[in-house]
């Protein structure tokens, strides 16, 4: 696997990934946008609204039968955040044109359509059509609905807005439902303005060749919008310790309870300096062999699940489990008190050499899938020169036992969500 | 020791060896050099609803439900210790799952696969149980047990199947119950492993980076020599009709879900590759994202993206379902008996038929780019003794009329809706 990347105008990237390895080709579009409360929401909806339809394929089953024909390309969106900024992401996965039952490219068929979806879409004049807005809005509003009963997204998604309460990494990546309700088409032809005009924008393609003029007709498509604001993407605050630990805890009418904590990590950024921090999170709570899953869980049974994630960007380090009431109080103790095990460096070497290998094993697969590789560069895109996942495989090779006991050190508990079974609720 | 056979496809550039060991064991394995990785599973055919069957023409037994899920945990431990131990020295990513009619126990890595080979082939071969260690993991499978019964995309469907089947033992979650758990003993879990982890009902499936030839002396020289045991399912016989056509229940969720679905006769154990095929096709013609059924729903806001078909099936049931998120559940499935009632009568678009038949074909050529996506469709060819090249072969010669067909298959008298609302 290589990589290039080139520029394609004022804050505009074409990054090609070339993987021989693969009968598919990948197209994706990423938009950047700064986090902020009046915009999160409208911003949310576009990605929704445009792969919906456009001016050349009007409803979404023209749309979706034109996908179909076109071998069951996958058209995908997703809305994410990313440090401080918001990304909206369009893209399309395709056959190659070896496997083209006619003449037909596939792949170029593929790449006219997602640009057509971005730059073209079904109008009424300077407003996206109402029919397509309320429906696209409804749907929003049910999916926004639909998270809160996926409980261990919700326990974590609530976490994260307690913690980041007046920060933008706090905010719903999309929105409030009042927000929502509040999308005018107007409001949004305007958002779709302000996307191409100041979005910072990184067109990926992952696939065995580079398919011929598709960065140009990007770069050409750019270089007719005025473009100003783009958002500097290594602007990102990282989490502060608070003074004091905060507390938060709901109760609902669940059989099992969720417990997360979240802690800042006193680092955030690039992959290289928070190389002992990435492992330091692995040891603590990552596979089999982790502090959490080999103590928590394994050995006094506290929890059907628990696990640590690092959010690098944010200098964040989230722990959710799936805890029974009677053991939440003593879950709790044992992961702080893991945690300081780690701050002490107890941690043996076999664990530690266990934690690294389990990571260059799982990085070492990231060639294989052209839709990780995908995630991985879009989640870089502040690093003007991201490390390949081998790359990054080496480094965490090479990380010292008391590199990730520092590492532990600056790591300190900020926000404790707590969501409570009612009590005398049938399991 | 081992027979070989090796497949391949010139149009997809892509071949696979099926070696049977004289055991009985079946392997397949698909090489894909360019590849870092490589993903293997070793499975038997013995899942949550074999709880009634008998060995070697004796009479049939009865065991309590849960026992195949509760094997896949213990085996994870044997008297040397804990296999997850044992992967933390080479780094691999190791699991297993449990579903209605399997057992799989996986690994993947980019390095030392003879050593996870060994592993694997080891700790399934190993079982080591005690009354202490069952009742440990009592515990912890009851923890599981309540996770899911606050999961309502999980009680949605189980719920159905509990009103669609009376007595299959699809009806029961596959973890068994907090009861049928506590029934559950060292003795059982032995009985249980010796019947159906017999190399002649289990399988090995790798796709990626890996030698063939090296693979099959290591399995030749690792498989435990075991007398083969003829195991039969003697399910109770199953009626047509539903128990109940509507089910409900409250759950902490944001918006109504539903599962509706047909049950399906069953004459035969199992559905033949073509017939599933052609019902995948159907779906899709009928209630996927390019039918008008879809874009009315969709439309009247009576559904959202996350509405999906699948074709359920497995030995001695099959049904086909259509999940979602509705305000008014029944209103969607009064129009899907409504859309099918039509398509019963007017037969299908064949320009959805040619748009399905197409998009079929790229979904299987996709496949080809996973190594986990070629290994899970290499366990499918083991489990149902199907040839792994030939699901392309049978969707070029699939006719209208073929997919028209399984149409027939579906009443609105045997049809039943679940549906999980909000709390109060």
């Amino acid at each position: 696997m290589a990589y290039k990347l080139t520029p394609l105008g004022d804050g505009v990237q074409g990054l090609f990934i070339e993987n021989p390895r693969f009968k598919t080709t990948l197209l994706s579009f990423h938009f950047y946008l700064p986090l902020r409360a009046e915009t999160v929401a409208e911003n949310a909806l576009l990605p929704y609204v445009l792969t919906s339809c456009s001016a050349q394929y009007p409803d979404f089953s023209k749309l979706n039968y034109k996908l179909h024909s076109l071998y069951g390309a996958t058209l995908s969106t997703c809305v994410a955040k990313v440090g401080d900024f918001q990304e909206l992401r369009l893209s399309i996965s395709v056959i190659d044109d070896a496997f083209s039952l006619d003449d037909t490219s596939t792949v170029g068929t593929a790449a006219e359509l997602l640009s057509s979806l971005l730059f073209a879409p079904a109008l009424d004049g300077e407003a996206f059509r109402a029919e397509d807005v309320e429906r696209e809005k409804r749907q929003m509003r049910e999916r926004i609905a639909s998270e809160e009963s996926d409980k261990r997204l919700y326990a974590r998604s609530r976490l994260t807005g307690e913690m980041f309460a007046g920060d933008p990494y706090g905010l719903s990546k999309f929105g409030a439902p009042a927000q929502v309700d509040a999308i005018t088409p107007a409001a949004l032809f305007a958002a779709w303005q302000r996307l191409l005009q100041t979005a910072f924008v990184r067109v990926q393609i992952v696939g065995r060749v580079l398919p011929r003029g598709v960065f140009e007709r990007v770069a050409a498509a750019f270089r007719e919008i005025p473009r100003a604001d783009i958002p500097d993407l290594t602007q990102t605050a990282p989490a502060t310790p608070a003074e004091r630990v905060r507390e938060v805890t709901e109760t609902q009418q669940l059989a099992q309870g969720k417990l997360v904590l979240g802690f800042s990590c006193g680092q955030h950024g690039l992959d290289r300096p928070t190389m002992p921090l990435f492992v330091c999170s692995d040891l603590f709570g990552g596979g089999p062999y982790s502090r959490l899953f080999a103590n928590v869980r394994e050995k006094l049974s506290l929890c059907y699940y628990c696990s640590a994630s690092l959010v690098k960007s944010k200098g964040l380090l989230l722990v959710d489990s799936g805890v029974e009431l009677a053991n939440a109080d003593r879950a709790r103790e044992e992961i702080l008190r893991q945690l300081d095990a780690m701050r002490a460096g107890e941690f043996s070497d076999a664990d530690l050499e266990a934690s690294k290998r389990s990571v260059c094993e799982m990085l070492r697969s990231y060639d294989d899938s052209p839709g990780t590789l995908d995630l991985w560069f879009a989640n870089r895109v502040a690093d003007p020169a991201p490390m390949t996942p081998a790359e990054v495989s080496d480094a965490a090779a090479a990380v010292t036992r008391e590199a990730v006991r520092d590492a532990a050190r600056g790591v300190k508990l900020h926000t404790v969500y707590l969501l409570r079974p009612e009590e005398g609720t049938e399991a | 020791m081992m027979r070989k056979q090796i497949f391949t496809s010139e149009e997809l550039g892509e071949s696979y060896t099926l070696a049977t060991h004289s055991s009985g064991l079946r392997v397949y394995l698909l090489e894909k050099p360019q590849y870092a990785s490589s993903y293997a599973l070793f499975g038997t055919r013995y899942g949550s609803i074999d709880t009634r069957f008998s060995v070697d023409g004796g009479a049939p037994v009865t065991v309590p439900a849960g026992i195949a899920h509760f094997l896949e945990h213990k085996l994870f431990e044997s008297e040397e210790g804990d296999a997850f131990v044992r992967y933390a020295e080479t780094g691999a990513y190791a699991n297993a799952y449990t579903s209605f009619d399997r057992t799989c126990y996986l690994f993947s890595c980019s390095s030392r696969f003879s050593d996870n080979l060994a592993i694997l082939l080891d700790f399934v071969q190993s079982p080591y149980f005690t009354a202490e260690t069952v009742r440990k993991e009592q515990g912890i499978i009851g923890q599981e047990i309540r996770m899911y019964d606050d999961s309502a995309s999980w009680r949605v469907l189980f719920n159905l199947l509990q009103a669609m089947y009376l007595r299959h033992p699809v009806r029961v979650d596959i973890a068994g119950t907090v009861d049928s758990i506590a029934q559950i003993d060292d003795q059982l879990l032995y009985r249980c492993y010796h019947t159906f982890y017999n190399p002649a009902n289990m399988f090995l499936c790798v796709a990626g980076r890996f030698d063939t030839d090296a693979v099959l002396s290591q399995i030749d020289a690792g498989l435990k020599d075991t007398p083969p045991v003829a195991v039969e399912r003697c399910a109770e016989p199953e009626p047509t009709a539903v128990c109940e056509a509507y089910t409900e229940q409250a759950l902490e969720v944001g918006v109504p879900l539903f599962c509706f679905g047909y049950k399906e006769r069953c004459d035969r154990p199992q559905r033949s590759l073509k017939e599933k095929i052609c019902t995948e096709m159907l779906l899709e013609i009928l209630a996927g994202d390019a039918s008008p059924l879809y874009a009315s729903l969709l439309r009247e806001g009576l559904i959202n993206d996350a509405f999906e078909t699948e074709y359920f099936t497995g030995h001695g049931y099959a049904a086909a379902l259509f999940e979602g998120e509705s305000k008014d559940p029944r209103a969607v499935a009064y129009r899907i008996k409504k859309e099918v009632a039509r398509l019963k009568n007017d037969g299908i678009d064949p320009r959805l038929f040619a748009a399905a038949q197409r998009s079929l074909y790229g979904d299987v050529i996709k496949r080809f780019d996973s190594v986990e996506g070629i290994a899970s469709a290499l366990v499918e060819c083991a489990m149902f003794d199907e040839a792994l090249f030939e699901e392309l072969r049978i969707l070029r010669t699939l006719t209208p009329a073929d997919v028209c067909a399984r149409l027939d298959l579906w009443s609105d008298e045997y049809a039943a809706l679940s549906v999980v609302v909000p709390n109060k």
